[in-house]
């Protein structure tokens, strides 16, 4: 059995100073307290910031006394992150987990990764590879994917607007009216047709 | 659990990796339960009994390690096993302390350290622990010493004790314990532990109880012996199997004793030696702890 009292615990701590640390821990249902979704903002003054990168968090049965299975949703471009699967190479998620971290801790030692690649000890050889060779184009590549898929709230809006010119909504129109709703496609639909 | 066999490397990934590391340590670690069973039988058989699965072991190596064992068989009746999983020392210490509480029945010396485990929580909190981190094992802990020697009820039996020491999930919660212990003293204390383990390891002391300390099945080494004796106040003896001997190649048994800081309680009587009589006795051999029975 996870030890549901102590997430519950985890999840209050963790989101009660996400002001100051931006990383925050949510249930993907409230069904069940074992399958988690965080999410970390990219460290600045690294190819990964102004990124939000979800992170795919699941506990097994012997949770805390073994390793949370974490694994990034968002796509990126790191020596010690698959670009494939998402899976992330961290000795705290292997046989250097205790009981005394937390998901929080988990998911600083996470984002600290994201500033201090370790090429040597890789996850995905081909990124390794282009960090230590060609540094340069490493960097670029990193950019463009968290320009590409870490910073898709912008690209949503976009594409809502898209949605709604499509049927038949003046551009403007629909730009204030997503606005005035903070965004949620459905409300703003329903502010044009009432308009 | 069998492990399945591999016949397909290519999509072998990481996590399968980790699995078939964990179910090949599990399988060895459940050759030999947490607590073994002490052997009641006549006094050479019993210490040679379990030495003689060693002598098995060391058969071609060390005729000196014989010679030790027979001299172990005149100081002590009995020899309890523990797993070799990495928290050896751990579950050691925690059946020897509750084992002996139990025997005792020393109120007092609940009392003593139920004031070390109250401060040891404060080290914690004030190292920056989450409170949520420990508090089932400090709860736990207390829980099983308040077992042995109840205020009003009957303490539990010996089988009991046993029974729960080899329950996974009580056992684990207080080896964690043990670790947050040891732990938050060797931070707490920092300056006078650096140096030994950089000695070690080349880590901080930061890192060393990261990786060293916390994790479940990492190893115990002085540093983590010194430190529990201190944090709880309680007298360790290790008795050392090893091949060591003197010059003209005769045996004799060596072992230490870890004699807890004085304490402000227990500074008074300091001079007494009864206070820092051990009554803890673990067999170490290279890389294991096992539980020894004093005549």
């Amino acid at each position: 059995m996870v030890d549901f009292a102590r997430v519950q615990k985890e999840l209050q701590e963790c989101n009660r100073d996400f002001e100051v640390s931006g990383i925050r821990v949510v249930p993907k249902s409230e069904a069940n307290l074992a399958h988690l979704l965080g999410t970390i903002p990219g460290p600045l003054g690294t190819p990964y910031e102004g990124g939000t990168f979800k992170i795919d968090i699941n506990l097994t049965d012997g949770y805390p006394f073994e390793p949370p299975k974490m694994k990034f949703v968002t796509k990126v471009w790191h020596p010690n992150i698959s670009s494939q699967s998402g899976a992330i190479c961290l000795d705290i998620l292997k046989d250097q987990w205790s009981p005394a971290l937390t998901l929080k801790t988990a998911l600083l030692s996470i984002q600290a990764l994201l500033s201090a690649p370790e090429p040597d000890d890789p996850q995905d050889a081909v990124v390794a590879q282009q960090y230590l060779r060609e540094h340069h184009t490493f960097l670029g590549t990193a950019r463009y994917w968290t320009e590409a898929f870490a910073m898709t709230s912008s690209l949503d809006v976009e594409e809502k607007v898209k949605k709604l010119v499509e049927m038949g909504f003046p551009e403007t129109l629909v730009r204030s009216a997503l606005d005035s709703v903070g965004g949620d496609e459905n409300l703003a639909l329903e502010k044009l047709c009432s308009g | 659990m069998p492990i399945p066999e591999i016949n397909n490397w290519e999509h072998f990934r990481d996590d399968d990796i980790m699995l078939r590391h964990s179910a090949i340590q599990a399988e060895e670690a459940m050759k030999v339960p947490f607590i073994g069973d002490k052997a009641r039988k006549p006094l050479i058989l019993i210490v040679l009994e379990p030495i003689s699965s060693l002598a098995v072991e060391y058969q071609l190596g060390s005729p000196i390690l014989l010679e030790k064992i027979k001299v172990l068989a005149a100081q002590f009746t009995a020899i309890r096993r523990t797993r070799g999983d990495g928290n050896c020392f751990f579950r050691s210490f925690m059946f020897a302390y509750l084992d002996h509480i139990l025997e005792s029945q020393d109120r007092p010396e609940v009392d003593r350290i139920t004031v070390n485990v109250e401060q040891c929580r404060k080290t914690l909190l004030s190292l920056g622990h989450a409170e949520f981190t420990f508090e089932d094992c400090f709860a736990l802990f207390l829980e099983q010493l308040e077992s042995v020697v109840p205020r009003c009820e009957i303490p539990i039996s010996h089988d009991e004790l046993v029974e729960r020491s080899r329950d996974q999930s009580t056992s684990d919660y207080v080896v964690m314990f043990f670790r947050f212990i040891t732990s938050g003293e060797i931070r707490k204390r920092s300056e006078f532990y650096e140096p030994f383990i950089h000695g070690l390891t080349n880590m901080s002391v930061e890192q060393f109880c990261k990786s060293s300390v916390e994790p479940m099945g990492e190893e115990s080494d002085h540093v983590h012996i010194t430190a529990l004796s201190d944090a709880l106040g309680i007298p360790i003896r290790i008795v050392y199997l090893d091949r060591s001997c003197d010059d003209k190649g005769h045996v004799s048994v060596n072992h230490h004793d870890f004699s807890p800081l004085a304490t402000d309680s227990t500074k008074a009587n300091a001079c007494c030696s009864e206070a820092h009589k051990p009554f803890i006795t673990l067999l170490y051999r290279p890389g294991h702890y096992d539980i020894l029975y004093p005549k």
